[in-house]
């Protein structure tokens, strides 16, 4: 049994990883986020605040930092806790200070660095990191990283030309990494589904490359009220 | 101290009440929309009333109270002093109302009332119950009661469901019912609706000085590390106070200038004073006693000694927090999270609540850490023109200018009537390289606060769906195009 904070929220503490949504376990070596370690997204999307949303959901904090844009309303949908999460929009110069800070009290940070942090400054934080029992999660490039997650192709159901709405998106995921999750590991998901959650997308779902991304665009056609 | 002992008369409270100084929305003074600006002008205020009664306690931003009994009879009457603050208050160009009644609450809800009738109102001796019984209970909503906002709002609301519509009804009911059904808040409301104060003072002062202090060496030219540090000694304060088994309603902000000149305030809250309200005030304080606009310094050189006094102590009673809905901000993490305000500012964490709105930036609000989580748009209305479907991952927050081509590449426009001079064909967001747009829809029309020339929007909105595999959420207002927010 591994020491743990006392005070820990209830779901979290004892365990060797942090949850994940069900549709992203396959992605993951462990099947979650294993404590102390990095992952890294090249881009902020859906999918960082995807991958952050299991812990918060379990009762984890989550702290975001650097990153003003994230939409919340979406993160909420996925299923973070907007009563757990902790927002520092601007963390400025000391940055590094503030993620420190930040693992301190949150299980999780999702941080988009200002730039490619010097390799110092990531050793000081990979070390906060593995004694706080912390999972960071970077928008952006840090070489080191145990495993990296990317969206390799996506596309949004919904829109026609001139009508409809963004409904759903079918996204493929690829991760890979260092150690055991050299292996590269590839899933489709949708990445907002219909209701706003993830899920694993069927392969009939899965559109095929070349062909237009709601029906066909013909002048009329049949549309069901709702 | 005054102590009132039973059978005593019940005590004169004038309240003076800047409207526009107060925050609007009248639930929680734990912002201070007004800004700092606002927090000078009312210390500017604040130093006019002070010259009829020196001992003016201040409950929120832009209102204030005083005993009336003894300036009353100096100036020939509550009425004639009422009209002489009025005259005074209005040279600086602030408009006020008064109100005079026995006790605090009904006293704050004459300054709100009057208005219609005159800039003053007046509930004679006595009369207070009379006028408290044809009150609707909403305005227990409203008013005092501060901290406990949620469960005051949600008891008036319950109230009134229950059929007990004016504070007369619920004053007619025995005080032992209303406490077994409503518990501690229910017996505080019941106070005072029968023109009490929402709980009895404690019977004599405390046998020793439980104020706290902290030394600036070299005196704090800035307003931030003091709050900060106000944080602190306000937690010392309750711990002192909690080993006693006492709470305060009423705090003394006193500050020692580098000078050696001494400035002192006290602010009043009908709740209980939390740690992070105290914190409040004193920034606000900090506020009103700053030299000029924008960062100024301060005029006495720089805080030397920060000191808070506890005043009008009670006998804490507890908090019982919600069986549900209330999450409990662990020590680890509030300590997280104050670590970094100390570092970066107060508004610099944040936590966010989903709220209503029409437009995506509207919809989440940010509150910083330590302040009440409420939406500053509720999500009660329907919102009628807001967009459905999937929620963007990404909300700018400032929209990024952006171009959209038609086939030829030339701009797209929409006319006033949402006719669309052809179909958006290409997108340029900033300086990123052009994508091309494989779907669309829109546009979707939204005109918002047309009555208000100062905040009418117009805007037509569209989705756009582009061969990179992202989609935007593009609006056009006044000709341009500006992506508001990324779906992906």
């Amino acid at each position: 049994m591994p020491a743990v904070s006392a005070f820990g929220p209830p779901a979290v503490p004892g365990t060797e990883t942090l949850p994940v949504l069900t549709a992203l376990c396959d992605l993951l070596p462990r099947g979650g986020l294993a404590r102390g370690s990095v992952l890294a997204v090249p881009e902020f999307g859906l999918l960082c605040l995807a991958l952050a949303a299991g812990a918060s959901a379990a009762g984890a904090w989550c702290g975001i930092a650097g990153i003003p844009e994230a939409g919340l309303a979406a993160a909420v949908g996925v299923g973070l806790d907007a009563e757990r999460t902790l927002l520092v929009p601007d963390p400025g110069p000391a940055w590094p200070q503030v993620v420190a800070s930040l693992l301190d009290g949150c299980e999780l940070v999702l941080l988009r660095p200002p730039a490619t942090a010097p390799v110092q400054v990531r050793r000081r934080l990979e070390a906060v990191l593995r004694r706080a029992g912390g999972v960071l999660l970077v928008a952006g490039d840090w070489p080191g990283a145990q495993v990296c997650l990317r969206v390799i192709t996506q596309r949004w159901t919904g829109l026609g030309d001139g009508y409809g709405r963004v409904r759903a998106c079918c996204a493929e995921v690829a991760a890979d990494g260092r150690g055991e999750a050299a292996l590269t590991r590839t899933r489709w998901l949708w990445l907002p589904g219909e209701d706003g959650g993830v899920a694993v997308a069927d392969p009939v779902d899965i559109p095929v490359p070349g062909t237009p991304a709601a029906g066909t665009p013909t002048a009329l056609r049949a549309v069901s009220a709702g | 101290m005054r102590v009132p002992t039973a059978g005593s008369a019940p005590p004169r409270i004038m309240v003076v009440r800047c409207p526009p100084l107060c925050p609007t929305q009248p639930p929680g003074p734990d912002t201070n929309p007004a800004g700092p600006q606002a927090a000078r002008l009312f210390e500017r205020v604040i130093a006019v009333v002070t010259g009829f009664c020196p001992n003016v306690e201040v409950t929120e931003p832009g209102v204030c109270a005083f005993g009336a009994r003894g300036p009353a009879r100096y100036f020939g009457g509550e009425a004639v002093l009422a009209s002489k603050i009025i005259a005074a208050v209005a040279e600086l160009g602030v408009e006020s109302r008064v109100g005079v009644a026995d006790g605090m609450f009904a006293a704050q809800l004459a300054a709100s009332s009057a208005g219609p009738v005159g800039p003053f109102l007046v509930i004679p001796p006595g009369g207070t119950a009379g006028f408290l019984a044809t009150q609707p209970v909403s305005v227990l909503a409203d008013q005092g009661l501060a901290d406990q906002n949620m469960a005051t709002r949600d008891l008036a609301g319950l109230l009134k469901r229950l059929g007990l519509l004016t504070l007369g009804d619920l004053a007619a009911l025995p005080v032992s019912d209303v406490a077994s059904r409503f518990g501690d808040t229910g017996e505080a409301v019941h106070r005072l609706a029968r023109g009490l104060d929402s709980r009895p003072l404690a019977a004599r002062p405390p046998d020793r000085d439980l104020s706290v202090a902290r030394e600036f060496d070299p005196p704090e030219p800035l307003a931030e590390p003091v709050v900060f540090a106000a944080k602190t000694l306000a937690e010392q304060l309750h711990a002192g106070l909690a080993a006693r088994g006492l709470t305060c309603v009423r705090v003394q902000v006193q500050v020692t200038w580098a000078d050696g000149g001494e400035s002192s305030r006290l602010w009043r809250h009908d709740g209980l004073l939390a740690a992070a309200g105290v914190a409040d005030r004193v920034r606000w304080q900090l506020d009103g006693w700053r030299a000029g606009p924008g960062d100024g310094h301060y005029a006495q050189g720089g805080i030397g000694v920060l000191r808070l006094v506890p005043d009008q102590v009670v006998r804490a009673t507890g908090h019982q927090l919600a069986l549900w809905g209330e999450a409990v901000i662990s020590d680890r993490v509030a300590r997280a999270a104050m670590r970094v305000q100390a570092m970066l500012g107060h508004e610099a964490v944040l936590r966010p609540v989903t709220g209503g709105g029409r437009n995506v930036s509207e919809q989440v609000s940010h509150v910083p850490f330590g302040e009440k989580r409420e939406p500053s748009l509720a999500v009660g209305p329907p919102w009628p023109g807001r967009i459905m479907g999937a929620a963007p991952g990404v909300v700018y927050p400032a929209a990024r200018e952006a171009e959209v081509a038609d086939d030829a590449g030339q701009l797209v426009t929409v006319t006033g009537r949402c006719v669309l001079s052809a179909a958006p064909a290409r997108l340029v967001i900033g300086r990123e390289p052009p994508r091309r747009i494989t779907a669309w829809a829109g546009p979707w029309p939204l005109s918002e606060r047309w009555w208000d020339p100062g905040a009418a929007r117009r805007r037509a909105r569209f989705q756009l769906a582009t061969d990179d595999g992202r989609a935007w959420l593009a609006v056009v207002r006044g000709s341009r195009w500006l992506i508001e927010a990324g779906y992906f």
